[in-house]
């Protein structure tokens, strides 16, 4: 009896196999959010990390001369911004203790190092050189001179993942400075972002500066996000359709700044449980 | 046993080119997927069992190295799949021939395509982002970067079995 079992099996052993494994994938599938994985995972991305950091000379060597080229530029144009924002942030000081309006909680920034690319269709992520040790936490924002790059959502202690503004899971409160118009951020593939839940009648237009707005729970407000390329509106539709264009080319992430502020989590709670 | 720790090993090493090194080949957010081009080898060269055995580690492995929240086994449940569809094509006498020909790249072309597919039908779940978009700006690109990379190995195979 026991050989006739045995001997099926022998004989449907693929099947089985198969069977096994894909089993087992839906069973990881459905726990994969538990804080074990996530150790795992923690442990596993520090050694990826210090392999993908040894790798990360290779674009370096290349991109120096273009990038001393592009600082210099950027330096002069910046010394000169600085000085008129300086006037202006006076100027802000002396006009919010005249209407009696709170500050902003200020944070600062600590530099980090692209070190690896995971690309994986609709879920884009870097690895960066700064982790727990550094005092890096999960839901730090993460931005560059240009704007803003996403979220650390994973870490280790010498390294952490940013998941990208390019990642279909990644939605941003945003405003468009000039209108000072609300909408939702996101990506869905492509070149472009989109801006949506804009309804038609609001002022949005192409070249306009889209910014994290102070409805966001994630963000800080007033990281730049993009700029408007295309609005289209269409018959019967109670929404725009508007593309914007990442300020940030994510294709040549080096250098990138996590500021140091966690999601405020008294906020996150509040609006759970109004949802719910 | 040097010649039993041959496959792991070289599996392995495939897993990290293509975490560290083929990022780097990236056109725009298109890569190609070498575990795929390596668990269809497999399957034309050992058969399904290999070669899903091969697709669940290295797709397991290769979930856990994303290091992104959320989709741990997706990897695995896709490239088991692959590796066994792979395995249909196993024929012991045939196997030079599949491998020095296009039908090498085709035979990935068509699994990759299914991978795909399945991979975009079950990461999409719960989003507004429909698979089908999913599948014409990445799953296809994709696919087609993979076949053309596969052409590579092909092209070694052919000038190997002919000297």
């Amino acid at each position: 009896m026991l050989k006739r079992i045995y001997d099926t099996a022998l004989l449907f052993k693929e099947y089985l196999l198969l069977a096994l494994y894909l089993l087992l994938s839906i069973v990881l599938l459905a726990v994969n959010t538990t804080d074990q994985v996530r150790a795992i995972r923690g442990n596993v991305l520090g050694i990826a990390g210090m392999l993908q950091d040894a790798f990360g000379f290779v674009p370096d060597y290349f991109a120096l001369r273009q990038e001393n080229r592009v600082l210099r530029e950027q330096n002069l144009t910046l010394s000169d911004e600085v000085n008129r924002l300086r006037e202006a942030a006076l100027e802000n000081v002396r006009l919010r203790q005249l209407v009696g309006m709170r500050d902003r909680p200020a944070f600062g920034y600590i530099s980090a190092q692209v070190v690896g690319t995971q690309v994986q269709a609709l879920r884009n992520s870097v690895t960066i050189n700064v982790g727990t040790d550094q005092g890096i936490k999960t839901g730090m924002p993460v931005v560059t001179d240009h704007g803003l790059v996403g979220r650390v959502v994973s870490t280790s202690s010498r390294y952490a993942i940013v998941q990208l503004l390019l990642h279909k899971d990644l939605r941003v409160s945003g405003r468009v400075q000039r209108s000072r118009v609300n909408g939702i951020v996101r990506w869905s593939g492509g070149d472009a972002l989109h801006f949506s839940h804009i309804p038609k009648t609001l002022d949005v237009k192409t070249g306009d500066v889209v910014v994290t707005s102070e409805f966001s729970s994630l963000f800080p407000a007033g990281i730049r996000i993009g700029i408007v390329t295309a609005t289209r509106q269409h018959a019967g539709e109670l929404f725009q359709e508007i593309a914007v264009a990442p300020s940030v080319d994510f294709s040549r992430l080096e250098e990138v700044f996590v500021a140091t502020v966690v999601p405020d989590s008294n906020r996150i709670a509040l609006e759970r449980r109004v949802k719910e | 046993m040097a010649r039993s720790l041959l496959l792991p090993a070289i599996s392995l090493l495939i897993l990290l080119v293509q975490t560290i090194v083929v990022p780097f080949a990236a056109v725009g957010t298109i890569i190609p997927d070498l575990i795929l081009i390596w668990v269809v080898f497999l399957g034309i060269t050992r058969g399904p069992v290999t070669a899903s055995s091969a697709g669940f580690f290295l797709g397991l492995l290769a979930d856990v190295l994303a290091g992104d929240d959320g989709m741990l086994g997706l990897s695995s449940l896709t490239k088991t799949i692959a590796g066994f569809l792979a395995g249909y094509t196993f024929n012991e006498n045939k196997t030079t021939q599949t491998l020095t020909t296009a039908q090498f790249p085709l035979i990935v072309a068509v699994v990759g395509l299914m991978h795909n597919l399945l991979y975009f039908i079950i990461f999409l779940q719960g989003t507004d982002i429909s698979w089908e978009d999913a599948i014409v700006r990445h799953g296809l690109p994709a696919t087609v970067y993979t076949a053309l990379v596969t052409l590579l190995p092909m092209f070694v195979f052919a000038r190997h079995y002919r000297t």
